[in-house]
């Protein structure tokens, strides 16, 4: 079994899942996935700098996301480096959204998930 | 650019403490995210600013350890969830697992402080006396080698002999000699008394004396021959004496009467055998101012030798001892019957300690044991309560591994800080312990202290005691049977309740074992506080003065003086009556010699009886209440050019004459004079009150005076103390220049003797009703836990007509049954242990069955009535209501 089919198995972190979600739209700088996910979430998901950036160079030396070579604009600061997610990454978000929407229907089969909007 | 706020500074600093390859990817890019979060927040008021600010560096906190593992871990072996992250949730979990229980955490987290603290500070003494390598060049190669004369070891060393050895050896690099005495430093504002050290210049190099000043003798300055007036002063004589004088190297000082030039100042805190702290100021050996102290025959000097590498001690020994064979051959008469004994330096002085540092190091594990066992049993209890966590847990899917080190993690979370704070009772306790025995070991005192090594043991012992103590929990925990724990709640948890019972029995046991041996010490001290000692301790000061023997060359202005001194000791306002003894008891000082008994014919110094022999002045029996039990005491008469006059004690009297008047036998003690037994006066205890009665010899200071005397004064005050300064003026008023040192209440010195075995029975008494207390507090939580469990049977019991009596006398034999046990397991351990106390009892027998008695007695007694609490719950359980819940 390959470390990577190993990790596809295993819930993802909070932090891991938002920022794949992040950069499932495409490429973006540190800075922006954060303002990304605090956007996403409406403030409920607070991740802090340490978090963030630690999470991310996790997610590069797991073969995630990895580095983008691309500037988005001529003028962005150029200490910025944009991160993109790997066909990993895209794999590994793939199973676990699926994984949670089997739980979210598991959930609503029961009636302990109302719908939103009904309640 | 916007200036920095404080907390954007602060934060800019902190990254400082990320791994640097992270902190240079990352670290510019954080800072900003941080000002952004800080700015945004500022706009929504100072509540929400520190609220971020807080929030910020409690990430900040959590990222720095985190990173800095990753960054030890090769790359290879990283996962998004690597192991950092398994440990800070296992934490996260164990910090929320003992939150939810706080009394349970307090509870056991002082169990452990108090056994780790306890263990810590005893730790941190033995660490200094007996594992910490002695502070010297090379230490194992240092030696001290001790005369023997007949059957009596370790006395000193005669010169003569030394210096055979030092010319006849072949394993040893060099061989020195020394002495300690204190000396007369005169010439300042008033005489001054030095601790002073008379030493070989190999010596000095035989324990690689250091200096910061100067030089060091020469082998010609030291030579008895051709001996020069020369001193080395230590650094500490020199600040607190010298005032730090730049000029000390080249400066006279007047010791002894003698003018001596400064060569050397030594650096700070050296260390010289048998001296601790050093001495003051070290002088030739051939100024040891004992008149006869080098002569062939007389035992005067101790002898520190550094051993060639690769020799061993036995070897040494082998070695010494065959050239006193060789020896007793060429100076029949001097060297018939002694021999020599090589001892490593550092079995100096430990021979004694050991035994109790171990005694007391032992009483403090097995507190700590009873801990853990306590703590484990706390533990299995809440596993139990929490069997059905655990099942839901591993039916999701938790692996059994993870739940196991989860629960592990917990363990030693709470040992850990138990640790943390048994390292404050530890810092505490170490002062409180040196301050009690300090004084009493053979090492430095000051050297005694909670250090790396000492904290580092500490955390070793908590985090061993957590997985001691979670081990079997979190293992019991993990094979938790799924189906069977979800179906039902009965008996959840019953399958470690043998587990239980089996800790409870091990705590019992262990505490039964340490109650006997307090049980024993306390005995052994109330034996010794009983001694009587033979004289009357209230009252009575002591004082020491030397006097120097270049100024008093003569016995008549030896006698001289002391005649003067006590007529104006008697003199004194608040004096009672006043003598000079030569060694007064309980001081340490005192000498043997053997004894030649009129009529009995000639026999070997070593087969002769050995004698304490004193001199004192008249009064001396009435100063110290010392009883005179036949014909006369000392008067004023017995002058030198007199009849030679002596009294003996008792036992001398009983030993040698059964039945007879030893008045008019005649004795040669000390000397080659017929000394005539005028007198017998009463036992008095010298060396200690549990010595086994000396024969004892007194003879008048003016028949033999000594320059070496002690001075005891009976007062009609209270505290004797008060005449201090009034009795050191009247020494003055025969002698201005003399030094008088030591005042002591002879009851100071009383307490002293019993300081030792006073400090180890509070110790092990504390330990041992410490552990008593967990241990009851242990079974009566199985006791309770059992019945809790059991509710539905005893409620089926009382329904079908079993009364209250009946449940009550159940549950307490269950309990007995456990008590049982462990008082049998207990009294074969407390038997064991006990033996290894003999060195330390007295008057009391390690096996002694009044002890045994009562502290079993005791032990069952209050592990019973602890049972009769869950007894008696038990007894009331409402029948209908037990039945009803599921």
């Amino acid at each position: 079994m390959s470390r990577q089919e190993s990790a596809a198995q295993t819930p993802l972190t909070p932090a891991v899942l938002h920022i794949l979600l992040a950069l499932a739209e495409g490429e973006r700088h540190g800075y922006a996935i954060a303002q990304e996910i605090e956007a996403a979430t409406e403030g409920d998901f607070h991740m802090g700098p340490g978090t963030l950036y630690g999470s991310i160079r996790r997610m590069l030396s797991a073969g995630l996301i990895d580095e983008s070579p691309h500037r988005r604009r001529a003028d962005d600061d150029e200490r910025r480096r944009y991160y993109r997610m790997t066909a990993l990454g895209r794999r590994l978000l793939d199973g676990e959204l699926s994984r949670l929407s089997r739980v979210v229907r598991v959930a609503r089969g029961k009636r302990i998930l109302r719908d939103p909007g009904v309640a | 650019m916007t200036r920095l706020s404080p907390a954007e500074r602060l934060y800019r600093g902190a990254l400082r403490c990320l791994p640097p390859e992270f902190r240079d990817r990352f670290g510019e890019e954080m800072a900003e995210l941080a000002d952004e979060r800080l700015r945004a927040a500022r706009r929504a008021g100072a509540l929400a600013r520190a609220r971020e600010a807080g929030r910020l560096f409690a990430d900040l906190g959590a990222t720095i350890p985190r990173e800095w593992l990753a960054a030890r871990t090769p790359l290879s072996s990283e996962r998004p969830e690597d192991n950092m992250d398994i440990l800070l949730q296992d934490l996260r979990f164990a910090a929320r697992g003992l939150m939810r229980r706080p009394a349970f955490a307090v509870v056991a987290a002082a169990t452990i402080a108090l056994g780790i603290g306890a263990n810590t500070a005893i730790f941190s003494v033995v660490d200094a006396v007996l594992i910490r390598p002695l502070p010297y060049t090379q230490p194992d190669r240092l030696t001290l080698v001790w005369g023997t004369q007949g059957t009596q070891a370790n006395q000193g060393v005669v010169y003569a002999d030394y210096v055979d050895w030092r010319r006849l050896n072949h394993t040893f690099a060099d061989l020195g000699a020394f002495r300690g005495q204190s000396v007369n430093l005169t010439g300042g504002d008033a005489p001054d008394r030095l601790v002073g050290a008379f030493v070989s210049a190999s010596f000095l190099h035989v324990i690689d004396a250091k200096l910061e000043k100067g030089r060091l003798f020469s082998e010609v300055e030291t030579e008895v021959a051709t001996k020069a007036p020369v001193a080395i002063v230590s650094h500490e004589a020199w600040v607190t004496r010298f005032g730090s004088d730049p000029a000390m190297v080249g400066k006279q000082l007047t010791i002894n009467g003698t003018t001596f030039t400064v060569v050397g100042l030594t650096v700070a805190n050296m260390p010289v055998p048998l001296f601790a702290p050093g001495p003051d100021v070290m002088m030739p050996i051939g100024y040891y101012p004992n008149a006869h102290g080098l002569e062939r025959g007389t035992r005067g000097i101790t002898v520190a030798g550094r051993l060639k590498a690769g020799v061993t001690v036995a070897a040494a020994d082998r070695d010494l001892k065959a050239i006193e064979r060789q020896l007793a051959n060429d100076y029949p008469t001097t060297n018939a019957g002694t021999s020599a004994d090589v001892v490593a330096l550092k079995e100096f002085g430990v021979a004694q300690t050991r035994p109790r540092l171990l005694l007391m190091l032992a009483a403090a594990l097995v507190v700590l044991l009873i801990a853990c066992a306590n703590v484990a049993n706390l533990q299995l209890a809440r596993g139990a309560s929490r069997t059905r966590e655990m099942s839901v847990r591993a039916a999701l899917g938790a692996g059994r591994m993870r739940m196991a080190r989860q629960l592990l993690t917990e363990s030693v979370v709470l040992s850990l800080i138990g640790g943390i704070v048994g390292l404050g009772v530890a810092f505490g306790l170490t002062k409180v312990l040196v301050s009690l025995i300090g004084s009493q070991l053979p090492i430095d005192q000051r050297t005694i202290t909670v250090d790396a090594g000492v904290v580092a043991f500490a955390l070793a012992v908590s985090f061993a005691c957590g997985v001691l103590f979670g081990v079997v929990p979190a293992w019991k925990a993990s094979r938790t049977d799924l189906t069977g724990m979800l179906r039902s709640r009965i008996g959840a948890g019953l399958g470690h309740v043998s587990t239980r019972n089996a800790l409870v029995v091990v705590q019992l046991a262990l505490s039964l074992a340490l109650l006997a041996s307090a049980g024993l010490l306390t005995r052994s001290l109330m034996a010794l506080q009983r001694v009587d000692p033979g004289f009357d301790g209230d009252h009575l000061l002591t004082a020491q003065f030397r006097l120097p023997a270049a100024k008093y060359d003569t016995p008549e202005k030896i006698w001289t003086m002391f005649d003067r001194t006590v007529h104006e000791l008697r003199s004194l306002p608040g004096v009672e009556s006043a003598a000079l003894v030569r060694a007064s008891p309980l001081s340490g000082n005192g000498e043997t010699y053997p004894t030649t008994i009129e009529g009995r014919g000639e026999v070997a110094a070593s087969e002769a009886p050995q004698v304490q022999l004193n001199s004192i002045t008249a009064d001396y029996f009435r100063t110290m209440r010392i009883p005179l039990l036949a014909g006369r005491d000392i008067t004023e008469g017995d002058r030198a050019g007199a009849l030679p006059v002596v009294l003996v004690n008792k036992t001398f009297a009983d030993k040698t004459w059964p039945g007879q008047s030893p008045i008019g036998k005649r004795i040669k003690v000390g000397s080659d004079d017929w000394w005539t037994i005028v007198g017998v006066v009463g036992d008095a205890r010298h060396f200690t009150l549990d010595e086994t009665p000396l024969l004892q010899a007194y003879v008048p200071h003016a028949q033999r005076p000594q320059i070496f005397t002690s001075i005891v004064v009976r007062t009609k005050g209270d505290d004797p103390r008060t005449v201090a300064t009034a009795v050191r003026q009247a020494v003055w008023r025969v002698d201005k220049d003399q030094p008088i040192w030591r005042f002591r209440s002879m009851q100071e010195d009383l307490d002293a003797v019993v300081t030792s075995p006073r400090v180890m029975m509070w110790l092990v008494g504390i330990f041992s009703v410490v552990a008593v207390l967990v241990a009851v507090v242990g079974i009566y939580g199985v006791l309770s836990y059992t019945m809790s469990q059991r509710v539905q049977e005893i409620g089926i019991r009382i329904a079908l007509g079993a009364d209250a009596r009946r449940v009550t006398r159940m549950v307490v034999a269950e309990g007995a049954r456990l008590v049982g046990v462990a008082v049998a397991i207990g009294l074969v351990g407390a038997f064991a242990a006990t033996r290894l106390l003999r060195s330390q009892l007295f008057g009391v027998e390690p096996h002694d069955a009044l002890t045994f008695v009562g502290v079993t007695a005791l032990l069952a007694t209050v592990a019973i009535l602890a049972c009769y609490i869950p007894a008696r719950r038990a007894s009331r359980v409402d029948p209908m209501e037990a039945l009803r819940t599921d």
